[in-house]
């Protein structure tokens, strides 16, 4: 009867204040261990499998990831260049200049066991500087952000989430609208978007940056089906993510001056400054090099 | 001591399996480890394993999911509560007939955290709710042998 109680009590003071969240926090420290044996086999696997490449693979993977980084550096030589004018034209035009944002690379350690909920582990924590409402991406997209950090870990709720809806804008003419999560981690949906509105097929939809919490003009998703049903006040439109939410090993933490949070942390406003190199991106984190290596070793089970 | 340790590590091994990670389809029927568990050890000892140690496992089992706490603490003091009721009843059962009561006992857990999940506003009221705990039902004379020979060999008392 009083264990009722105490439950009943401490799901409303945790529901309704953050008292209860060290007891959290040092819980979860103890506790989170148990993802990473949970995810051992898997990791296992992953290092058999990597041991196991033939020369063949790794020459034939090794070919493709040159050629691969040779177009992407073409890509950014041109970038640089538009990158200044950029700024140039942003000091022409007396408007804040668009600030490279430094990011963190993080690994997947578990994913939420409960089916209803979009939600992944990462094992980067507060001792990392993450912070809630961080923005997390992948190599090719927007993933979601983070909704709870202990000592060691944080949770992350991705945007297909049924609770979680960003804002967003049609890359082709600047259309704003609001990308809500289905729970199915395939589909977002357009929330309140007219029958008239110019959208279509095949459309890229960026972050808009306008709710202070995603920096803008990441990508977000593709349009891949609408549909006008005069029934209905609003067309239904949905767009299929551009980050694998459900095969990315390797994120992004992104730490943004545009994000609510993020002018919490001192390091950032030296950045500010530092608008003429903004090409490479270091980790904010000191030990840089392994962490910035790691996509690149654990290529072959991302696959 | 030595028997403490053995509940306590049963417990952790249940949790382990519970956030394993399992493909996409599979995973609403993910059974209800830790919750068979509670119940095996209130059934056989109800004299050492209690509301309490069940509700400290869901607490750990709240933080672990990231729910609120509290949630599934709730939900195994129920499942202990009723196995506290029956237990004298349903030591005398066949392992099938064991299986029968068990479903509604975790029926009956899933309702309860299928309304608290409503309360917190993060799940949809589908009929889907009810599978975890068949498939934990049908797998609990396996469960069940597995613990009894556990308890065995290492003199649970």
């Amino acid at each position: 009867m009083a264990l009722t109680v105490v439950s009943v009590a401490f799901m409303v003071v945790d529901a309704r204040l953050s008292v209860l969240q060290p007891l959290r926090a040092q819980l979860g420290m103890f506790l989170m261990p148990i993802y990473y044996v949970a995810e051992l086999p898997v990791r296992t696997w992953g290092t058999v499998h990597t041991q196991l490449t033939s020369r063949a693979e790794l020459i034939n993977e090794n070919e493709r990831l040159r050629a691969e980084s040779l177009l992407i550096k073409r890509k950014l030589q041109k970038l640089a260049t538009l990158t200044e004018q950029n700024v140039r034209l942003r000091e022409l035009l007396n408007s804040s200049s668009l600030v490279d944002e430094r990011v963190l690379v993080a690994e997947l350690i578990g994913v939420d066991p409960n089916p209803f909920t979009q939600r992944i582990m990462i094992n980067k924590g507060e001792h990392d500087g993450v912070f809630l409402g961080q923005p997390v991406l992948d190599a090719t997209g927007l993933m979601g952000q983070i909704v709870e950090v202990m000592p060691f870990n944080a949770r992350v709720l991705l945007l297909t989430d049924v609770s979680h809806s960003l804002p967003v804008q049609v890359n082709r003419n600047g259309l704003r609208a609001i990308a809500a999560g289905t729970g199915n981690n395939e589909w977002l949906e357009l929330r309140h978007v007219g029958d008239t509105a110019d959208i279509r097929v095949d459309d890229i939809l960026v972050s808009s940056g306008l709710g202070q919490r995603f920096p803008a003009g990441y990508p977000v998703g593709r349009v891949v089906s609408i549909e006008q049903d005069p029934a209905q006040p609003f067309a239904e439109v949905k767009v299929a993510p551009t980050a694998q939410l459900n095969r990315s090993r390797y994120l992004l933490l992104v730490f943004s001056p545009e994000s609510g949070y993020g002018d919490l942390l001192p390091a950032l406003s030296l950045e500010a400054d530092q608008d003429a190199a903004p090409i490479v991106q270091t980790p904010a984190v000191s030990n840089e090099t392994d962490e910035a290596q790691a996509p690149v070793g654990g290529q072959p089970d991302a696959q | 001591m030595r028997s403490s340790l053995i509940i306590g590590l049963t417990f952790l091994v249940a949790l382990l399996l519970s956030v394993m990670p399992m493909p996409s389809p599979v995973d609403l029927g993910r059974p209800m480890w830790l919750a068979m568990v509670v119940a095996f050890w209130v059934m056989v000892m109800p004299h050492r394993v209690g509301l309490l140690c069940a509700w400290f496992a869901g607490l750990a089992t709240d933080v672990l999911y990231g729910e609120l706490i509290g949630q599934h603490a709730l939900v195994m003091t129920l499942v202990a509560w009723l196995m506290l009721l029956l237990y004298q009843r349903i030591r005398r059962f066949p392992l099938w007939q064991q299986s029968l009561v068990m479903l509604p006992v975790l029926g009956l857990a899933q309702l309860l955290l299928l309304w608290l999940n409503s309360l917190a506003g993060s799940r949809p009221p589908i009929l889907m709710f009810l599978l975890p705990a068949a498939v934990s039902a049908v797998l609990w004379p396996w469960v069940f042998s597995i613990l009894s020979a556990v308890k065995r060999r290492f003199h649970v008392f």
